[in-house]
């Protein structure tokens, strides 16, 4: 028996629709194409040729996959985005700024690593909440249907958000060069970013990446338990 | 055979219609369409799914899983009432069409 299936999904790869929408149009056209056999096969054609001629009858696969894409998405592609990640990632941005806020206001003192002018300061308790944020920001997505890369950009937001802050540092500083006429050092201006690249950046991306993969697994082993639990 | 230009504007109406009598999968849709139109009207899957799922955005058609006797789960669309609708002026219309093309052109619709 033929796997329509795999068939469609072969033809249609790279159809850009979220997991379980690209599922059921998949599960849909391989039950027509399915269908289409069966009737030629009825009228006395010879499986192979059945096959055949059900696949010629599916038309051009490209501009299938294209039409599907267009008629799905056309309208709701933004609407998607923004409950898919704008928001999850900007209240994942919004909430680990304003506890790092109260984390200096209560003025606890940051962890320095290394001694020296260039000393990496972390704030542990700001960190350490970091994971729960990200967290929150991947269930979100996930609710809003988001795929898990998407819940996972929306838990790496906020250093996301910041390396284009700080990349911004170098126009910046090439700008005021310009304007003052004063050289930048820009080995210096490397020097700081890279610095607190690490602090503000990979370690915070790393602590929301392991809370979105914890809401991520935690969320995947639920909807797993409720499916044996329906079945 | 229908050029593809015409047959296109025809599509909407065709399966709304057929929608009419009752719910059906895309397979029975497309069949019923060939067949009621004596093949005039042929529906790929390219022609038939995106037209689906437009008129399932608009609210014209809803589709669901369904599973057949022979324990196939397809995915069946009705009309819904927004469809039915719609059907009232497209069928409007396309008399109004024909009308015209008669007056003008001495084509004759059956």
């Amino acid at each position: 028996m033929r796997d329509w299936r795999t068939l469609v999904e072969q033809r249609l790869a790279g159809l850009a629709l979220e997991r379980q929408e690209k599922d059921e149009v998949i599960a849909e056209l391989a039950g027509h194409l399915e269908e289409a056999c069966d009737g030629l096969l009825r009228q006395g054609m010879s499986e192979e040729e059945a096959v055949q001629r059900a696949v010629s009858q599916a038309g051009n696969w490209r501009d299938l996959r294209h039409k599907i894409l267009s008629a799905k998405r056309r309208e709701q592609v933004m609407e998607k985005r923004i409950r898919q990640l704008w928001i999850p990632g900007f209240l994942t941005l919004i909430l680990s700024m304003l506890f790092l806020t109260v984390v200096l206001k209560l003025g606890l003192r940051p962890r320095i690593v290394s001694s020296g002018p260039n000393g990496i300061f972390l704030y542990m308790p700001w960190l350490l909440s970091l994971p729960f944020l990200g967290a929150l920001g991947a269930y979100i997505s996930s609710r809003a249907d988001g795929s898990r890369r998407t819940a996972l950009l929306a838990s790496v937001f906020p250093p996301i958000a910041l390396t284009f802050a700080f990349l911004f540092m170098f126009p910046f500083s090439a700008t005021v060069e310009l304007i003052t006429g004063r050289p930048v050092d820009f080995s210096r201006v490397a020097t700081v970013l890279l610095k607190d690249g690490i602090g503000w950046i990979v370690l915070p991306a790393a602590a929301l990446l392991l809370g979105g993969l914890l809401a991520q697994l935690l969320s995947s082993a639920h909807s797993s338990s409720r499916d044996a639990a329906i079945s | 055979m229908i050029a593809p230009g015409i047959k296109r504007g025809t599509a909407e109406l065709a399966v709304l219609s057929v929608l009419e009598v009752g719910p059906l999968h895309g397979y029975e849709m497309a069949r019923r369409i060939e067949e009621q139109t004596r093949g005039s009207l042929r529906f790929t899957l390219a022609s038939l799914y995106p037209l689906l799922y437009r008129m399932e955005k608009r609210g014209w058609v809803r589709g669901a899983w369904e599973t057949s006797s022979s324990g196939r789960r397809r995915r069946c669309y009705r009309l819904t009432p927004q469809g039915k609708k719609k059907l009232t002026p497209i069928r409007a219309e396309w008399s109004e069409l024909f009308l015209a093309l008669k007056r003008l052109a001495k084509v004759t619709h059956a």
